[in-house]
């Protein structure tokens, strides 16, 4: 059993044997860190299959459900603070007064088969709920979507909320969804808009990046 | 205009049998009973436990016996006015009308094409664009207003087509405050609380959150509009695969579960309101992740659910004439030229979203005059065949002769109006006609006329205490806001 063989399993989506075939190569010795750096490549050649429309949206979500399993049974192996473990923790959530969750679910799966940790707090969530549960996980990134244009001025009120309570340059605001624009971030003060869930991973980690300068 | 009823025999498609209506329709009673549905309304949840559905916080267990109970006391038909006090549209099988769309966000403006936000007056001008439409029954309005305060928008839109279309509307609310004050507006318009009763020419616009949620605030303006016994509609759009199952069979139980609770909870509030069925199972790309307006399962899906209502005996609304496209181009005319059709001739009452591009995203008063053409030339198919001893032409037949010919004839004189569809928009010059005309596109002719209309279509007003009255009724909202 070879890494290469364990990839081609996750880009299937078989959850089974990508387990079975991880299991085989931590037992014979192969350091996790290497299994989970290659994993990373395939998940973003996928996402870039994605983006070029040569695979689709379930067949994504069965690779990243199998890296999942991967990384999750390999949890204990990898030690805290071990580099690698995850490109940023990250809130997110729609806004208040909108219910609009598919768009929303699709990001929260590509940032996670991406190495993000990400906690989903759910429809209708009040701008007060993104910051608490922001200061709560210790995380990087809030990302907001909305999917109405009376619902966009509540990601506005997060970024608000951060600057009335000195927050505002610990977090980056991600916002999405149909009807928000560059524009509308740009006028709102949000550190970046995603026009779709592929782009989302990259732009998000090189956001980070720029922090971490 | 009757579907597969008059004359001897008119067109139609019924894409379900009775056998199959039935099969969807205990399959979603066994997901009522099985699986249950969430409701996030406390009134709804008294009145569901009172009745003897099994309530567990939020979830309800619904028994069959209530959803049988709630659709003998159903209306199955229903009259729709216009703001003129007349009878406009009647909500029974087969009858179809056509309408445009509510809340996109951008439209594309008139003649540049260009995609900007929608004001006010986008919506002022949809409605009399709507207003003088022929085959455009119903208006719906065509934008979310951007330039004024984001929480009384659906308000100054219902304020917008009231004070300029004498025609029944359609209309979206964030909830029952907003329903409150809607029908409070057209109380003033129809002059009195009782003369809007006798004949409501206004529907509310309600729907779940499919996978079987209902929220709150759609679950308020089910009661709300229950009590009030004004018209309202509850209509499901299950995304295939996202928030339903990717098959159509399992998509339409989902959504006829819902629809079903929808009317258990409205008719226990009030036996007898009238309530109106329907709803769509659009296809969500897998590819883009687009949820797609111009998809053949968000027609098909519609069809179905309209043969669905038909075997509940229940109005319903549905869609076509939108397109995912972006332009007003030939994948616009193609998507809302064959879903007219096919909805026309599916039979659901209310036929919505006619000038939506861009998968609900922009409106355009251009694409809305194709629409309007389409559903002309829809309605002329839907004539069927009439065979009666004047169309079957025995006499002038046998005047004219082999080799003979018609031109001159009385006979032809007679018909050839209502014997042929003769289209506003479409080209039917010769080439070297129709390169001395200007050489027009349809895009060219369609906006012409949209600014012919606006400049010379006279606006439906009302007297104007009234319009004072509903206009000071939005500036109090916008103040309390
Ligand atoms: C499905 C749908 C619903 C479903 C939602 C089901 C659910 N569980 O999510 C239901 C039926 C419940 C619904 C309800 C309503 N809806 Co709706 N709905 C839609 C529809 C058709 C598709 C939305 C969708 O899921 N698309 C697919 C997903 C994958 O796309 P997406 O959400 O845009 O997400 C992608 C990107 O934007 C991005 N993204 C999204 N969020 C985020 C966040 C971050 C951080 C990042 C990085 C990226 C990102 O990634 C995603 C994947 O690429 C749209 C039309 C449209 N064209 O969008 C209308 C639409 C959004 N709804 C609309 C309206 C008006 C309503 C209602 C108010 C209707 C009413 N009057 O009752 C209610 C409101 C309920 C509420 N309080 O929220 C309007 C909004 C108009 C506006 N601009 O304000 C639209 C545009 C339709 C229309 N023209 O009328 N709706």
């Amino acid at each position: 059993m070879s890494i290469e063989e364990l990839c081609k399993a996750v880009e299937r989506g078989d959850q089974e044997e990508s387990k079975q075939i991880a299991r085989q190569l931590i037992d014979g010795g192969v350091n996790p860190l290497n299994i989970i750096s290659s994993l990373t490549e395939v998940m973003e050649s996928i996402g870039d299959k994605f983006s070029r429309l040569e695979i689709f949206l379930p067949e994504m979500m069965m690779s990243g459900d199998a890296m999942a399993g991967v990384v999750q049974m390999m949890a204990p192996q990898i030690k805290a603070g071990e580099a690698g473990s995850t490109k940023g923790k990250v809130i997110l959530g729609t806004v208040k007064g909108d219910l609009h969750e598919i768009g929303k679910n699709i990001v929260k799966l590509l940032l996670e088969s991406n190495f993000f940790e990400v906690k989903d707090i759910g429809v209708d969530s009040d701008p007060v709920k993104f910051v608490k549960e922001a200061e709560a996980m210790g995380a990087d990134i809030i990302g907001a979507s909305s999917l109405m244009t009376t619902t966009m001025p509540h990601q506005k009120e997060i970024i608000d909320i951060l600057k009335d309570q000195g927050l505002r340059d610990k977090y980056k605001v991600v916002i999405g969804g149909a009807p928000t624009s560059q524009e509308w971030a740009d006028e709102i003060g949000a550190d970046l808009y995603c026009p779709d869930a592929g782009s989302a991973p990259k732009l998000m980690a090189e956001l980070l990046k720029i922090k971490v300068r | 205009m009757r579907v597969n009823t008059r004359f001897q025999n008119t067109p139609g498609i019924n894409l379900l049998t009775d056998d199959q209506c039935e099969e969807i329709y205990l399959a979603a009673l066994e997901v009522l009973e099985r699986v249950g549905v969430m409701v996030y309304n406390e009134e709804a949840l008294t009145l569901l436990k009172e009745a003897g559905a099994r309530v567990k916080r939020n979830h309800v267990i619904l028994p069959s016996y209530l959803v049988k109970k709630a659709l003998s006391t159903a209306p199955s038909r229903i009259a729709i006015g216009n703001r003129n006090g007349e009878r406009a549209m009647f909500l029974e099988k087969g009858r179809v009308y056509f309408g445009s769309g509510s809340d996109t966000q951008y439209t594309m403006d008139i003649g540049t094409g260009e995609r900007r936000l929608v004001v006010k007056q986008d919506v002022v001008n949809a409605a009399r664009v709507i207003d003088a439409l022929k085959n455009i029954d119903f208006a719906m309005s065509l934008g979310i207003i951007s330039d004024v305060p984001p929480r009384s928008a659906y308000i100054h839109q219902f304020e917008a087509l009231l004070l300029n279309t004498a025609k029944p509307i359609v209309y979206t609310a964030g909830g029952r405050e907003d329903v409150e004050t809607i029908l409070a507006m057209a109380e003033v318009a129809a002059g009195s609380k009782e003369k809007l009763e006798d004949n409501p020419f206004l529907i509310c616009y309600a729907e779940p959150t499919s996978p079987l949620v209902h929220p709150r605030e759609a679950v308020e303006k089910l009661l709300f509009c229950s009590q009030r016994r004004m018209p309202v509609m509850y209509v499901p759009a299950l995304m295939l695969g996202a928030t339903g199952p990717v098959t159509m069979a399992g998509a339409l139980v989902v959504t006829n579960a819902e629809t079903l609770t929808g009317l258990v909870i409205h008719q226990l509030k009030n036996p007898g309101a009238p309530f109106i069925a329907g709803g769509a199972a659009p296809a969500l790309d897998m590819g883009t992740s687009l949820c797609s307006y111009g998809s053949p399962e968000e027609h098909l899906s519609c069809a179905f659910n309209a043969a669905m209502a038909r075997f509940y005996n229940l109005p319903s609304f549905s869609t076509a004439g939108c397109s995912d496209s972006h332009l007003f181009d030939q994948q616009a005319g193609m998507e809302a030229g064959y879903s007219i059709l096919m909805q026309a001739l599916a039979g659901g009452n209310l036929i919505h979203d006619l000038g939506y591009l861009g998968a609900g995203m922009t409106s355009s008063l251009e694409m809305l005059l194709l629409g309007d053409e389409m559903a002309g030339i829809a309605r002329h198919i839907l004539k069927g065949l009439e065979i009666s001893k004047e169309t079957l032409a025995m006499e002038v037949i046998e005047k004219a002769g082999p080799g003979g010919t018609f031109l001159g004839e009385n006979h032809t004189l007679k018909y050839f109006k209502s014997a042929v569809y003769y289209p506003g928009l479409l080209n039917r010059f010769d080439y070297v006609r129709w390169k001395k005309e200007g050489a027009e596109s349809f895009y060219d002719r369609a906006t012409r006329k949209v600014r012919e209309i606006l400049k010379s279509h006279p606006p439906s007003e009302l007297p104007s205490k009234a319009a004072q009255e509903i206009e000071a009724i939005t500036a109090k909202i916008d103040n309390t806001r």
